[in-house]
């Protein structure tokens, strides 16, 4: 981690450069995947610290996407209240709900827990589908765009350095942790628990600190998505956003922030990144439900290939190529 | 009298479908989240072959034997590349090939609503099984089929060499290969029977009720009931159907309809409170991760 | 023959592009062409494609031809709001059209406002904000409507068997189909019918027959189904599997036409505001020629709401003139007279307050087992949108 390599520097400077540059050279709708990119990154953070890191799976990521977006509103709408209470509103909700959700990592393991915290997904998606049902908003509530000092955030230039900001806090946060004692507690129950338990350490309360930090920051992701988007739906966190994220932080690398942030990356591009490349070739002419078909296989097809041929993620391969040139 | 019989069909269509999950898992330890999509390839491969023949009863196990060969080739072709790899990526492997068929059926078949019955002139009547219910002549065919596959997936675990071996490699692939076992070949043909049950029940769904993208959800509702029962257990998903279709067809009529989705996961949640490794299934799976 | 069509139809795509970019209408559609509802909306955004290709075949509208961006949602929010922003701040539409799940509605409908362009709802079902008074800027051409469906259909059951008849309920577990099938309770007690409370399926259902078997035992004379296809004809034939032999009515979608014809049960009315493709009108004859030209994937008889779409877009583009900015395109649309051809039963009429239409016509079909095809049991009847 400390190696501060010229070849490191260097790339590290241009990313940097590039992110700042981004929203002076990109159109509207470029910024827009941007700033979902790092909506996703923060989430993907989350979700890698808890299973990449502290090694415990979690099917119920979009349930606390949920929980946050509607923490946020529902004071919105109740008791129109501002961004600045609704976003930790929904990190406390996060929290909460990361103890309910941990509980069952007491005493199950695998798939088992993969399965309880899917049932609590839907669980807190019935809760929300029957808040929209009983108060009449069967097409989503809408959230007016957050304020600061006169300066309406709506639009994606204007969200892209606060979700940057945010993006790097949440990663920066996250590194000093995994450097702390937490961290080193989280690697040892990865491995293996009764040797954790053997060197002292506390298994329950590490594996809930696990579900808590990390469910926090992902209900925190969620009530940005909702002022980010304008609106709240329950319909835009089905299990497909679950897999989604489980689907970033494997095809990220596994235990490994720059993983967390390049799988965020890799699979928001990839549907639009398959639809350019659908446009460019010639049987566009046709009918479009066959194409947006063709895409959707196209991005199973793809997600294949990297599981079976690049089973270390994309973490793995800059490393191979940051090998081939001797940095490591 | 009419209850009873709408329980025993619907845990005969949740059994039919969670026997797949329970093989896969129970043998490979692999947990198929694409069976949905598989046994919607099932009811399209139906769908093709009656294109060819209107005569049921070549259609029929033409298509069963062609899910039963892509079953084989999902392993061969993908899922033994994943040997080795965490149970997660081997699950995401499994969500990604179920996008890929979503988005191949929509090419060849289109996203319409169609009746592989309507070719193979086959008409569902009503059909008077106890005094006081009655049921469709198709669903009376799925609960014998159910009772059929259950009665030879015992027979054949218990008592054939290839079934001896299958439970053999479940318990201990290690020990297993060293015996001699050749552990690809029992997977393959996990993967095929697998495939071919949840066919069969994907196809005697579509000619009841038509084909299209929403069958996956309804292979995605037995999923309870394989876990409920406990996943590495063929007696515990027949159990686990029985309770959840029980538990989903008495609240319709005697609480509130709308309960009927939500009820699968509640019971879930209650037997993983109590009993986490579900019904019938053995507590060491839990460890297995 | 249709891979050549298809390739000389990209050719004229492509050609089309590079030279009209800068002098064609550009409107955009964000719609559920893959997922797991497309079948509910994809034929029509492929009828929508061919009235468009048509039309620019013919040489466009003012002397200019339109160009249709069509994006994917798959029926789910996060797209649809992707996609919007897309086709306003990159494609710079003049006119977006929605033809997915209600689910998309809040994020389209709060960036066509912000943007000032107009949104049309088309095979989608129709917000309350298209009735008067309509909100600005949302327009709706989808055939049902809440409320006066209900109405309709009342009326035709109390026409046919009177008020002393006990009504079942079924509806699917969305909030429209619920909220309409419970307004339909409250209609029917008005009327003195005996309405059982309402059966309501959730969407992906293995077996109906639970549900069904609740509604039969209650004893129903007529049942009315107010919901998704699905949900409609699969209560029906569950009802008639537990040897059932009231009269049966639902809302004719646009599977209405071949599933009648495979049930063939002459107590199964199907009501509706679309004429169909067995009355053989020449705007019927064009549907089938276009689609057959084009080697389409969906059936005609499926595509009448995006030709209907179609014919509205078409006026309103034509009525505003070149060159059309979205607001002109707007105000086109609040004073708009829409000849449908015979598709519906009269014309779309949207004014400032009105933007779903003046007045609606409904229908009911029935099979007909002598004859072997099609009956209009009840001629359009007319109902003034207030």
């Amino acid at each position: 981690m400390s190696d501060l390599s010229p070849m490191r520097v260097v790339t590290a400077l241009i990313a940097i450069a590039a992110l700042i540059a981004l929203p002076f050279l990109a159109s509207g709708a470029t910024l827009d995947i941007a700033n979902q990119i790092l909506l996703a990154t923060i989430g993907a953070i989350a979700l890698m610290l808890l299973t990449g890191f502290a090694g415990q799976i979690s099917l119920g990521h979009a349930g606390l996407l949920a929980a946050g977006a509607f923490t946020a509103g529902i004071l919105a709408q109740e008791i129109a209240a501002p961004f600045w209470i609704g976003i930790p509103a929904a990190a406390l909700t996060g929290a909460l709900l990361g103890v309910i959700f941990g509980l069952p990592s007491l005493r199950l393991r695998g798939i088992y827990l993969a399965v309880s915290t899917l049932a609590l997904h839907f669980l807190v998606v019935y809760v929300g589908g029957e808040y929209e049902t009983r108060r009449g908003f069967s097409t989503g509530i809408l959230i007016d765009p957050p304020v600061v000092f006169g300066f309406e955030f709506w639009d994606p230039v204007a969200w892209y350095p606060v979700l940057l900001f945010v993006a790097v806090i949440v990663w920066l946060l996250a590194r000093n942790l995994l450097r702390s004692r937490t961290g080193r507690a989280w690697a040892a129950i990865h491995d293996t628990e009764p040797v954790a338990a053997a060197l002292g350490i506390n298994v329950a309360r590490t594996k809930l600190w696990a579900f808590v930090i990390s469910s926090a920051i992902t209900a925190m992701a969620g009530a940005l998505f909702a002022y980010y988007r304008g609106f709240v739906s329950i319909e835009a966190f089905s299990l497909f956003v679950t897999i989604q994220y489980v689907a970033m932080i494997i095809i990220g690398g596994m235990g490994s922030l720059l993983g967390a942030v390049l799988g965020a990356a890799f699979v928001t591009v990839l549907p639009h990144a398959i639809e350019a490349a659908s446009a460019l070739l010639p049987s566009s002419g046709g009918l479009a439900g066959s194409i947006f078909a063709m895409n959707y296989a196209a991005f199973g097809l793809i997600m294949i290939a990297f599981l079976v041929f690049e089973p270390g993620g994309l973490v793995g391969i800059l490393r191979r190529i940051g090998g081939k040139r001797g940095t490591r | 009298m009419q209850l009873v019989a709408n329980i025993i069909v619907l845990s005969a269509i949740y059994a039919l479908i969670s026997c797949g999950y329970v093989l896969i898992y129970r043998v490979s330890r692999v947990l198929n989240l694409a069976h949905g999509e598989l046994m919607m390839v099932g009811a399209y491969l139906l769908l093709m072959t009656a294109s060819f023949t209107s005569n049921p009863m070549v259609a029929i196990p033409v298509a069963a034997v062609l899910s039963l060969t892509m079953g084989a080739l999902v392993y061969l072709l993908l899922m033994r590349r994943m040997t080795g790899e965490s149970v997660l990526a081997a699950i995401l492997t499994t969500i990604a090939l179920g996008i890929l068929l979503r988005g191949l059926i929509v090419i060849f078949f289109s996203a319409a609503h169609q009746y592989p019955a309507v070719p193979l002139g086959i008409h569902s009547s009503s059909v008077q099984v106890l005094p006081g219910a009655r049921i469709s002549s198709l669903s009376l065919i799925l609960v014998v089929v159910t009772a059929l596959v259950y009665a030879s997936l015992f027979a054949f675990l218990r008592l054939s060499r290839w079934g001896l071996r299958m439970q053999a490699a479940g318990q201990n692939p290690l020990l297993a290969a060293q015996r001699g076992i050749n552990l690809h070949a029992i997977y393959a043909m996990v993967w095929a029977i697998s495939m071919f049950t949840g066919s069969v029940a994907g196809m005697l769904i579509s000619l009841d009720a038509g084909l299209d993208q929403t069958l996956i959800m309804i292979g995605l509702k037995a999923f309870p009931a394989a876990l409920v029962g406990g996943l590495d257990s063929l007696l515990g998903a027949l159990i686990g159907s029985l309770i959840v279709a029980a538990a989903e067809v008495l609240l319709i009529q005697y609480v509130n309809p709308l309960l009927a989705d939500v009820v699968p996961f509640l019971i879930l949640i209650v037997m993983l409170v109590v009993r986490p490794w579900g019904l019938f299934g053995t507590r060491e799976a839990l460890d297995r991760v | 023959m249709i891979s050549r069509t298809i390739a000389l139809a990209a050719a004229a795509g492509l050609l089309g592009t590079a030279a009209g970019a800068q002098d064609a209408y550009r409107i955009g559609l964000s719609g559920a062409l893959t997922g797991p509802v497309a079948g509910s909306y994809a034929p029509a955004i492929e009828g929508l494609q061919l009235y468009i290709n048509r039309l620019n075949d013919n040489g466009g509208i003012n002397g200019h031809p339109v160009e249709l961006i069509v994006l994917d949602d798959s029926g789910e929010p996060s797209r649809g709001a992707t996609n919007s922003r897309r086709l306003l701040g990159q494609e710079d539409v003049v006119l977006m059209i929605n033809a997915s799940l209600s689910s998309t509605y809040a994020p389209m409908m709060a960036d066509a406002r912000r943007a000032g362009v107009p949104l049309l709802f088309a095979s989608s079902a129709c917000p309350a904000e298209v009735y008067p008074p309509a909100e600005p800027l949302l327009f709706c051409t989808t055939a049902f409507a809440a409320r006066y469906d209900s109405q309709a259909t009342l009326d035709f059951i109390e026409a046919q068997a009177g008020t002393d008849i006990s009504l079942g309920l079924s509806a699917m577990a969305i909030p429209l189909s619920r909220g309409e099938i419970e307004a339909a309770e409250g209609l029917a007690a008005e009327r003195g019918m005996r309405p059982q409370s309402p059966t309501i399926v959730p969407p992906p259902t293995a077996d109906y027959t639970p549900f069904a078997t609740t509604i039969s035992q209650a004893g129903a004379d007529w049942v009315y189904s107010w919901a998704p296809w699905v949900t409609e004809v699969r209560t029906f034939e569950a009802l008639r599997r537990l040897g059932w032999e009231g009269d049966y009515i639902a809302w004719a979608h646009l599977e209405a036409e071949g599933e009648l014809a495979r049930l063939q049960d002459p107590k199964f009315y199907a009501i509706g505001a679309n004429s169909l493709f067995a009355e053989d009108l020449p705007v019927h004859q064009e549907i089938r020629d276009a689609a057959e030209a084009a080697g389409a994937t969906y059936a005609p008889d499926q595509m009448a709401e995006g030709w209907i779409a179609g014919l509205a877009i078409e006026a309103a583009l034509q009525s505003a003139g070149w060159p059309a900015d979205a607001e002109a395109v707007n105000a086109a649309m609040e004073n708009l007279n829409v000849d449908t051809q015979g598709l519906r039963g009269g014309p779309i009429e949207w004014t400032a307050e009105n933007h779903f239409r003046a007045t609606q016509y409904y229908r009911v079909y029935r099979w007909n087992a002598d004859e072997g095809d099609i009956d209009v049991v009840q001629d359009w009847a007319a109902y003034t949108v207030e």
